[in-house]
């Protein structure tokens, strides 16, 4: 498109992007333009937060309000693309990994420059990874999930970097894609825990399409687009600049609120558009985005250690005698998938395990007699004078946990169990969540689009949320599912892979460790006039590509 | 002056009982910051790596080298740094605490005036008619739920009738609705006492002697009631001041405006100890000035009380 516009153009751009609007084809694309008219460029997005962000240190950006800054202000060495989650170029125009995936070599674009003027090169890259890989303990700066088994770097030229890894480390590559992984500037990466707060955001400095020219502690933030990006990943649509000018960032805590500022007109694009929310917007003309974060499905993790639940059928009662059909139609709308085995059906290495995960309370009745629970007087089962009673708790990040629950509770006590939902104060429910015999069940999920999403969730050295590992006396009880986990992280080829982490998936169901209840999508709202929305693979939102047409 | 002496040492003995409190409380619940930030599951740290944060910290230090290591820190104004997010607890309030200010002194001459207004209104003779439903507004305003008043205002104000926007709203266009918010149920208490005060003064033999001598009703209740009436209510104000910090938690909120509330609320479910630590401190100041701020206001209303205090000196 020329940029000598005539008054005739802008008034067929103008009729073109109303056509546009009109037939709605612009609101629901994913990517890029929308008709002849293109994007326009230019304009203000309002954007409103749930909370408010907490670092920009991007090993702690998977919390969503870090992690949607970390996104726009940072690039990473390898893209990859949502939708097919292959690995595309990006800052590294292409890369090499050895037979047994101990070392990656990096090419990368000699073209890219902070947004301080400096330039992104090997050295810079190495001092990166090196921060992420190990982390910083006297700054208080944790290694990031992503990488396992960080060596060290090694740069080879001012364009080529390697990493070695001390085993095999066969998730880097797509580690490097993650916004754990983005990547900054020399001085940034000297910062403080504190440096990375809020408070100092204007100072942390990437290469990606936007910079934070403004913060108000805990309430805005304001994203500046970077004339001279020119560094996209090849495949997007947008290779220059970012459409819009500024995003302005707000935070609104009271769902209402966000939810009636969007119809209301005095917000574009909003996060965490409720369940319950979500018909009011569709009915209101504006769009529903849900984005799936594609790794482990939102889920009942039942603890190992505990003795109730050390019992196979008293397990597998549990799984049987919860419909999760139910909830997930009663609590959820269609945006949230039933889920089919603990890895979401988009998620690296899933394998259908539905016929484990059947809705039958007969048989979960029969289990529990046969295990010797009897249903007492006032209608909950007991073996030698212990109370069938169990503790979830109230995973306050996850969207309606308690509904949920509350419905669950009701279902189980069909069946004779009594199950109590944990709401506690902060330090309690700290303590509470590492001990199998405070909480018996835990509600959580993780996103991240590896293969190695299932070893963070259960393996006994990191989020451990069956409690295989026993915090208060670091016993490790199911040994087997420990070497599962680690051949599905050590593993070279993608194959042997997939295969490593279905043998896993059939281990939890048969052993009944996994009650999964539905694919967790990150939902959004935007107005009409809003067209290009596009998220990374884990459903963080992307503002590169995204244009109004008001 | 020795009063004011006096006063001053009383001040710093509360304020050093609020801070001690403050920290023997957070010290006696369950768990801590560091455990409640760096022990979450959801970061997928190993054992081996909480250890050596938590040691980074000094968690793990006795509770009385952590309380004399606090107490000197705030002595020399410096309040440590938020474990949540890193930041200097200082840098955190000075960034909230003007805004709260505003919102607090605006809610409070909001709630003054309204309680006024309600209070002189329904002791008028000419509104007598409608005296029972003037008198009924205080137990009204004091039972509206302020995060359903705030919502609901939004709803009608900002969303409905589009008067003020709630999204980067402008300086003054942002503070109507919450100030209101706040004064409502603020109000309430302060209309009930001024009504009864009203009434009683009324009642009282001076009041019957004055009406005798020939002064008009305006007269008598400008003159000599209103004042009379007015000492319990400073009274009250006194103590309604602090209930403005727990207003402004919901409002900030519900507003999505930063400031004191805001903050507090965040340390709290984060357990954020410097956080609070300090924001215990600047309420019990700010509970210490408004009441020193009343005790030397009420010889100036009274000049039984003045003759009182002038004997002291």
């Amino acid at each position: 498109m020329s940029h000598s516009t005539t008054p005739v153009r802008a008034l067929s751009l103008l009729a073109a992007v109303g056509l546009m609007t009109l037939t709605g084809c612009g609101a629901s694309a994913s990517s890029g333009t929308g008709g002849d008219g293109g994007p326009v460029p230019g304009g203000t997005l309002v954007y409103l937060e749930h909370q408010a962000h907490d670092s920009l240190y991007p090993p702690s950006a998977g919390f969503y309000p870090n992690g949607g800054l970390v996104n726009n202000v940072t690039d990473r060495l390898v893209y990859q693309d949502p939708e097919t989650l292959e690995f595309e170029p990006w800052i590294a125009t292409e890369w090499e990994v050895n037979d047994d995936a101990t070392e990656y070599t990096f090419t990368l674009r000699d073209d890219v420059t902070f947004s301080d003027g400096s330039p992104l090169d090997a050295e810079v890259v190495a001092k990166n990874f090196d921060l992420y890989g190990q982390g910083d303990q006297d700054r208080a700066l944790i290694v990031s999930e992503a990488i396992n088994n960080y060596g060290g770097s090694e740069v080879l030229d001012e364009t080529t970097v390697r990493f070695h890894f001390d085993a095999p480390s066969p998730g880097f590559l797509q580690a490097t894609s993650t916004i754990n992984s983005g990547l900054l500037s020399e001085d940034t990466l000297d910062l403080s825990l504190e440096g990375f707060g809020p408070g100092n955001s204007t100072e942390v400095i990437g290469t990606g399409p936007f910079t934070i020219t403004e913060e108000e502690i805990g309430t805005s933030l304001t994203l500046t687009a970077r004339e001279d990006y020119a560094w996209a990943p090849p495949s997007r649509e947008n290779q220059g600049r970012a459409h819009l000018d500024e995003v302005q960032v707000s935070v609104t805590p009271e769902d209402s609120v966000r939810v009636g500022s969007l119809i209301a007109g005095q917000a574009h694009f909003v996060r965490y558009v409720q369940a319950q929310d979500e018909r009011q917007v569709e009915e209101a003309g504006f769009t529903v985005h849900a984005p799936q974060t594609n790794g482990v499905n939102n889920s009942l993790s039942l603890r190992l250690g505990n003795e109730i639940l050390s019992e196979l059928p008293v397990r597998q009662a549990l799984v049987a005698g919860i419909d999760r059909q139910e909830v997930v139609d009663t609590i959820y709308t269609d945006h949230y998938p039933l889920a089919t085995s603990t890895l979401s059906t988009t998620a690296r290495g899933y394998a259908d395990q539905s016929e484990h995960l059947e809705y039958d309370p007969e048989r979960a009745e029969e289990l529990l007699d046969e295990a010797g629970w009897e249903l007492g007087s006032d209608g909950v089962r007991e073996k030698d004078g212990t109370p069938l009673t169990l503790v979830v708790n109230e995973a306050a990040p996850q969207p309606r946990s308690f509904e949920a629950l509350t419905l669950i509770s009701q279902q189980l006590a069909g069946i004779g169990v009594d199950l109590r939902i944990l709401a506690a104060d902060a330090g309690t429910y700290a303590e509470a969540i590492n001990d199998p015999d405070q909480v018996q069940i835990y509600h959580s999920m993780v996103g991240r689009a590896d293969h190695d999403v299932i070893k963070s969730q259960y393996h006994s050295q990191n989020r451990n949320t069956l409690l295989n590992r026993d915090p208060g006396d670091d016993s490790v009880q199911d040994e087997e599912l420990e070497e599962l986990l680690e051949e599905v992280a050590s593993a070279a080829e993608p194959e042997d892979r997939d295969e490593a982490s279905a043998a896993v998936q059939a281990h939890l169901s048969e052993q009944a460790y996994v009650i999964p209840l539905f694919e967790e999508p990150q939902v959004y709202g935007t107005a009409p006039s809003v067209h290009g929305v596009a998220f990374e693979s884990v459903a963080r939102p992307s503002f590169h590509e995204v244009w109004l047409d008001e | 002056m020795s009063y004011v002496l006096r006063r001053v040492g009383q001040a710093v003995v509360v304020l050093l009982a609020a801070f001690t409190a403050a920290f023997v409380l957070l010290q006696a619940m369950p768990g801590d910051a560091v455990m409640i930030r760096f022990e979450n599951p959801e970061l997928g740290l190993s054992p081996e790596q909480i250890a050596a944060l938590r040691a980074t910290y000094g968690v793990d230090v006795p509770a009385h080298q952590q309380y004399a290591h606090t107490l000197l820190g705030f002595l020399s104004g410096d309040f440590g740094h938020s474990v949540q997010s890193g930041t200097a607890v200082r840098h955190l309030i000075a960034e909230a605490l003007p805004g709260t200010l505003q919102l607090a002194l605006l809610g409070f001459v909001t709630a003054l005036v309204l309680a006024t207004a309600v209070a002189f209104l329904s002791t008028y003779p000419r509104l007598a008619w409608i005296r029972g439903l003037l008198r009924s507004l205080p137990s009204l305003f004091v039972s509206v739920p302020v995060f359903w008043l705030g919502i609901l205002l939004i709803q009608v104000f900002s969303f409905r009738l589009g008067l003020v926007p709630v999204i980067n709203p402008g300086p003054v266009q942002g503070l109507v609705l919450p100030v209101l918010t706040l004064a409502v149920p603020i109000s309430a208490p302060l209309a009930q006492i001024l009504t009864r005060s009203i009434d009683e003064v009324y009642t009282q033999p001076f009041v019957t002697v004055v009406r005798a001598k020939g002064a008009s009703r305006h007269w008598v209740l400008w003159r000599n009631v209103a004042k009379n009436a007015l000492l319990p209510t400073l009274t009250m104000a006194g103590v309604l001041f602090g209930e403005l910090i727990g207003g402004a938690v919901v409002t900030e909120t519900v507003f999505g405006r930063a400031g004191i509330g805001r903050l507090t609320e965040q340390a709290v479910s984060n357990q954020d100890v410097a956080v609070l630590q300090a924001v215990v401190l600047l309420a019990a100041t700010v509970f210490v000035l408004v009441n020193l701020v009343v005790d030397l206001l009420y010889p100036v209303l009274d000049p039984r009380l003045r003759n009182k205090s002038g004997a002291s000196v």
